[in-house]
C-alpha cells in the first residue's frame, strides 16, 4: 500500500537523522557538550534523564498515531459517509491520562531540584575561592582577577581551585557560555551576577556571547585556559606585558581590523586621534555615534583602569602601521 | 432581519475596489485579514530564507552582519504580530459569527477599524528596514540597554515600537469584538457546552490578548519615552534591563499560546469530521483550553533562567511550566483517541492536522526540557531552542492553519482546492520542516548560539547548517506550491455546495460563500454537532415518507 509506504517516510527520516547524529558527532551535538567540571556534569546527568523521559513519550504518542493511522484509514469498500463509533469521552480514562503525566512532571520537577546544588556549585560560596570581575563589553570580555592583574578575551583559573565569576554588562546584555564548563550566565549592566564552578582538569575551553548585543555578536569569543597552580601565577604575571596588545585585538581590532584597516568600523590606521592620548581617552570612555556610518563605535574603554590605557597607547605607539598616517592616496577629492 | 442585509446592500458592489475599502462585513473582513497576514507570511519568509542562504556554510557573506540583525529582528517580529496573531484573527473573523449561527460580529465598525489598524501597523513595522542606520536591530524581544537610544541611534527602533503600537491595538479591538460576540450572539440552543471547539480556542485567545498585550503596549511606550524623552525607566542602574524582560515576557509567553490555541482549536475541528467521530471527551478539550490559557500567564519567567533570578523563583517557574504539559497531553491524547475506530478521510486537512500532532508532541517535549532549568543554562539562547520554538509554532500553529486553509476553503470561495497540489504540498513541507529544524537541537547541543550571522566551525556542524538550510529552501517550494493552488483553485475551482466535507458545525449551514446575511435562520441547536443532528433528521424524514 502507498499509504503505509508514505506513513513510514516521517519515521524513516527521524531516525536516519538521528543514527546520522550519533554517527557523525557523538557526544557532541546528542548531549550537552562533553563536561569538564562537577557542575557540567550534573546538567549532562539531568538532560539524560529528562532526554530518556521524553523519549518514551515521543515513541508512545507517534507510535499510537501512525498506528491509527494505517489501522483506521478509509478502506476503498468503506464509504466515506460512513461513521465510526460515536464515542463521546470516557471519564476513567481520561481522568487516567491525566493523573499519569502530572505524576511524572510531579516526580521530574523533585528530581530537579534536588539536583540545584549540585548544578550551581552552591558549596564554593562556602569554601576559600577565587572571585574574578567579568566586564563584558561590545564585543569583547575583560577579566579582573584580585591582585589587579587585567586580561582581555583569555580568562587563566587555577586547576582545582573553586571559582566565583562575578559577572556585569559594561554597555548591553551578554552571556558569557563556556559549554565545556558549565551552563550560561548573563552579564547585565546595572547588574553583578555570580556563576560558580570548580575547574578541575586543565586545558583551553572555547565560549562565547549567547545573547545578541549587535553588530559583532558572532565574534565575541572568549577562552578559559585551566593551568597548574604555579604555572597559573607566571602566565598571569606575563600576560600584563602583553595588555596593550590584548586590548587592541579585543577592543579594537574585532570592528576596525587587526592592523586598523577597517572592517565594520572604519579604517583608523594613522588616524590623528590614535596619537593623541587625550583624545583617545575621551573617545574610549564615551563612544561616538557618526551617522554617516552604519554603525555607531560603542564606549569601548569603559570602566578600564589606568594601567590599560596607558598600555594600548604604548602598543599603538610601538605599532608602525597604526601610528603612522597613511601613504597620501593619489585619486579622489582628498585635501 | 430582511431590513439590515437591505441597509447594507449600497456597500455590496461585487467586485468593486471601494466596496472592500469600506466593508464591515465580518466575511470580507476575514478575507482581508486572511490575505494581508499570508502576503507578510510571505515577507518574512523570505527574510528566513536569507538567514538560512546566509548559514549555509561557515564564514559565509551573503548578507552584512548588520543586515543580518535586522532580519533576524523582522522575521521574528513579523511572523509573530504580522502573520500569526492576525492570521488566527482572520480564521475567527470568518468563522466565528457563522459558528454560533450569528449575522455579523458585535462590532462591524469596530472591525474594520482593527484590520486597517493591522494594515498600517504592519507597513510601519516594515518601514524600520528604510530607516536612517538601518533597521531595529535587537531581535524581537528588543531588550534594553541594546533597544535604547544609546545602543540603536536613529530611528529604526521607533518604527518598530509604532508597530507594535498600532497592531496591539487593533488585536485588543478584536479581542474585546470577538468576547463580546462569543458571549452574546449565539444561536438559540447554542450553550457553553456546545460551541465549536475553534470558538472555545478564539474566546481563550482573546480573553489572553486583553490581559497581556497592554503590558507590551506599555513597556513600549516607556522604551519610546526613553529614547524620544530622555525619561529613565529602563535606566540599567535601576534595574531596567530586568524590568523590561519581565514585561516583555509577561506578554510573550502567553502570546505563544494565543497562537497555538486557535491552531489546537481548527484541530479540534478537523480531525472529528475526517474521522467521522465526535471529538472525544468534549468537555475536557474545551477545559484543557482555559486551563493552558490560565497556566500560561503563570510561566513567563521561564524564559529568563539565566538572568540570575534567585534559585526560588527558578524553582517556581519551572514548576509552573511543567504545569502546562498536563492540559497539553489531556488535548493530545484526546485528539489520538478521537482517531481510534473512526473512518479516516485522508484529504489535506486531516493530513495537516495529523502533521500538527506528530510535531508539536516533538515542540512540548523539548520544551518540558528546557522546562528543567538546569538543562536551560546550557540550551538557552542557543539553536536548541530556536528548534524547539519553531517545532510548537511552524510545526504546530503553521500546520494548524494550513489544516483550516483546506478545511474552510470551499466554504469562503465556493470551490474545491486541487487535493493532489495540497498533498504535494504537506509532503514538501513536512519533509521540508523537519530536515530545516531537527538538526538544529543538534547544532544547538554542540554550542551554536542563536543569532548569530555566521559561524567558523566546518565538519557535522557545517553539514547540519547545509541540512537546514536545503529543509528551508524546501519549505520555500512548497509555500509556491501552495499559492498555486490556493489562486488557481480560487479562480477556477469546482464549485461546491454548502457542506463538502460533511461536517458538524453550523457555518457549513450557510451557502458556499455564505451570503451576505450568512443565514435567513438557524436550526434550534441541540448539541455541539447541529449539522449532523440536522442531517440524522433528515434522513429520518426521508425514511418516513
Amino acid at each position: 500500500m502507498p499509504r503505509k509506504l508514505t506513513a513510514s517516510v516521517p519515521v524513516a527520516l527521524v531516525l536516519a537523522l538521528a543514527g546520522a547524529g550519533t554517527a557523525f558527532a557523538a557526544p557532541g551535538g546528542l548531549g550537552p557538550p562533553g563536561p569538564e567540571t562537577p557542575s557540567g556534569q550534573a546538567i549532562s546527568r539531568l538532560y539524560w534523564i529528562v532526554l530518556g523521559l521524553c523519549a518514551v513519550v515521543f515513541v508512545l504518542v507517534e507510535t499510537a498515531l501512525i498506528l491509527f493511522i494505517v489501522r483506521f484509514r478509509r478502506r476503498r469498500d468503506t464509504p466515506e459517509s460512513a461513521e465510526g463509533p460515536q464515542i463521546h469521552g470516557n471519564t476513567r480514562l481520561e481522568i487516567i491520562w491525566t493523573a499519569i503525566p502530572a505524576i511524572l512532571l510531579a516526580a521530574l520537577a523533585i528530581f530537579t531540584f534536588t539536583q540545584i546544588p549540585a548544578v550551581q556549585a552552591q558549596g564554593v560560596a562556602d569554601e576559600a575561592h577565587l572571585t574574578i570581575r567579568v566586564e563584558a563589553h561590545q564585543f569583547y570580555w575583560e577579566y579582573r582577577y584580585p591582585g589587579g592583574e587585567v586580561t582581555v578575551d583569555t580568562l587563566y583559573l587555577p586547576v582545582d581551585e573553586p571559582v566565583e565569576l562575578r559577572l556585569t554588562g559594561m554597555d548591553v546584555i551578554h552571556s558569557w557560555w563556556v559549554p565545556a564548563l558549565t551552563g550560561k550566565m548573563d552579564a547585565i549592566p546595572g547588574r553583578i551576577n555570580t556563576l560558580r564552578f570548580v575547574p578541575d582538569t586543565t586545558g583551553d575551553f572555547d565560549g562565547k556571547c549567547a545573547e545578541l548585543c549587535g553588530v559583532q555578536h558572532a565574534f565575541m569569543p572568549t577562552t578559559v585556559t585551566v593551568l597548574d597552580q604555579s604555572e597559573y601565577e607566571s602566565t598571569l604575571a606575563s600576560q600584563q606585558e602583553e595588555l596593550g596588545k590584548a586590548t587592541w585585538e579585543g577592543a579594537c581590532a574585532t570592528c576596525h581590523g587587526l592592523d586598523g584597516q577597517g572592517d565594520v568600523g572604519p579604517a583608523i590606521a594613522g588616524n590623528g586621534t590614535l596619537s593623541n592620548p587625550e583624545a583617545l581617552r575621551t573617545l574610549l570612555l564615551n563612544g561616538q555615534n557618526t551617522p554617516q556610518y552604519d554603525y555607531y563605535m560603542p564606549p569601548v574603554g569603559r570602566g578600564w583602569p589606568p594601567e590599560q590605557f596607558e598600555a594600548l597607547i604604548a602598543y599603538i605607539k610601538s605599532s608602525k602601521t597604526l601610528s603612522t598616517a597613511p601613504a597620501p592616496t593619489t585619486t579622489g577629492g582628498g585635501g | 432581519m430582511a431590513t439590515r442585509s437591505e441597509a447594507m446592500a449600497p456597500t455590496w458592489k461585487e467586485g468593486s475596489v471601494t466596496s472592500w475599502l469600506t466593508t464591515v462585513d465580518h466575511k470580507r473582513i476575514g478575507i482581508l485579514y486572511l490575505v494581508t497576514s499570508f502576503a507578510f507570511f510571505g515577507a518574512a519568509g523570505l527574510m528566513a530564507m536569507l538567514m538560512r542562504i546566509q548559514l549555509s556554510h561557515a564564514n559565509a557573506g551573503f548578507l552584512t552582519k548588520g543586515a543580518y540583525n535586522e532580519v533576524v529582528t523582522m522575521h521574528g517580529t513579523a511572523m509573530v504580530f504580522l502573520f500569526v496573531v492576525p492570521v488566527l484573527a482572520g480564521f475567527g473573523n470568518y468563522l466565528v459569527p457563522l459558528m454560533i449561527g450569528a449575522r455579523d460580529m458585535a462590532f462591524p465598525r469596530l472591525n474594520a477599524a482593527s484590520y486597517w489598524l493591522f494594515l498600517l501597523g504592519g507597513l510601519v513595522l516594515l518601514s524600520s528596514f528604510l530607516a536612517d542606520q538601518g533597521g531595529a536591530q535587537c531581535g524581537w524581544t528588543s531588550y534594553t540597554p541594546c533597544s535604547s537610544e544609546e545602543f540603536s541611534p536613529g530611528h529604526g527602533q521607533d518604527l518598530w515600537i509604532l508597530g507594535i503600537h498600532l497592531t496591539g491595538i487593533s488585536s485588543i479591538l478584536g479581542a474585546i469584538n470577538f468576547i463580546v460576540t462569543i458571549h452574546n450572539m449565539r444561536a438559540p440552543g447554542m450553550t457553553w457546552m456546545r460551541i465549536p471547539l475553534f470558538t472555545w480556542a478564539i474566546e481563550a485567545y482573546s480573553v489572553l490578548l486583553v490581559l497581556v498585550l497592554p503590558t507590551i503596549a506599555a513597556a513600549a511606550t516607556l522604551l519610546l519615552l526613553d529614547r524620544q524623552a530622555g525619561t529613565t525607566f529602563f535606566a540599567p542602574e535601576d534595574g531596567g534591563p530586568i524590568l523590561w524582560q519581565h514585561m516583555f515576557w509577561f506578554f510573550g509567553h502567553p502570546e505563544v499560546y494565543i497562537m497555538v490555541l486557535p491552531a489546537m482549536g481548527i484541530i479540534s475541528e478537523v480531525i472529528p469530521v475526517f474521522s467521522r467521530k465526535p471529538i472525544f471527551g468534549y468537555k475536557a478539550v474545551a477545559f484543557s483550553t482555559i486551563g493552558i490559557a490560565f497556566a500560561s500567564m503563570l510561566v513567563w519567567a521561564h524564559h529568563m533562567f539565566t538572568v540570575g533570578m534567585p534559585t526560588y523563583l527558578q524553582a517556581f517557574f519551572a514548576a509552573t511550566s511543567l504545569t502546562v504539559a498536563v492540559p497539553t497531553s489531556v488535548k493530545i491524547f484526546n485528539w489520538l483517541a478521537t482517531l481510534w475506530r473512526g473512518n479516516l478521510i485522508f484529504r489535506a486537512p486531516l493530513m495537516f492536522a495529523l502533521g500538527f500532532i506528530g510535531l508539536f508532541t516533538i515542540g512540548g517535549l523539548t520544551g518540558i526540557m528546557l522546562a528543567v532549568f538546569p538543562f536551560d543554562y546550557q540550551a538557552h539562547d542557543s539553536y536548541f531552542v530556536v528548534a524547539h520554538m519553531h517545532y510548537v509554532l511552524f510545526g504546530g500553529t503553521v500546520f494548524g492553519v494550513f489544516a483550516g486553509v483546506y478545511y474552510w476553503f470551499p466554504k469562503i470561495t465556493g470551490r474545491m482546492y486541487n487535493e493532489r497540489l495540497a498533498q504535494i504540498h504537506f509532503w514538501i513541507l513536512f519533509v521540508g520542516f523537519n530536515l530545516a529544524f531537527l538538526p538544529q537541537h543538534l547544532l544547538g547541543l554542540m554550542g551554536m548560539q542563536r543569532r548569530i550571522y555566521t559561524y567558523t566551525q566546518g565538519g557535522i556542524f557545517e553539514w547540519y547548517n547545509v541540512i537546514s538550510s536545503i529543509g528551508a529552501l524546501l519549505m520555500g517550494v512548497a509555500m509556491l506550491v501552495f499559492l498555486w493552488n490556493a489562486v488557481g483553485s480560487w479562480r477556477s475551482g469546482r464549485r461546491v455546495g454548502p457542506d463538502p466535507w460533511g461536517a458538524d458545525t453550523l457555518e457549513w449551514y450557510a451557502s458556499s460563500p455564505p451570503a451576505p446575511n450568512n443565514f435567513d435562520s438557524v436550526p434550534y441547536v441541540t448539541s455541539a454537532r447541529p449539522l449532523r443532528d440536522l442531517r440524522l433528521r433528515l434522513r429520518l424524514q426521508e425514511r418516513e415518507t
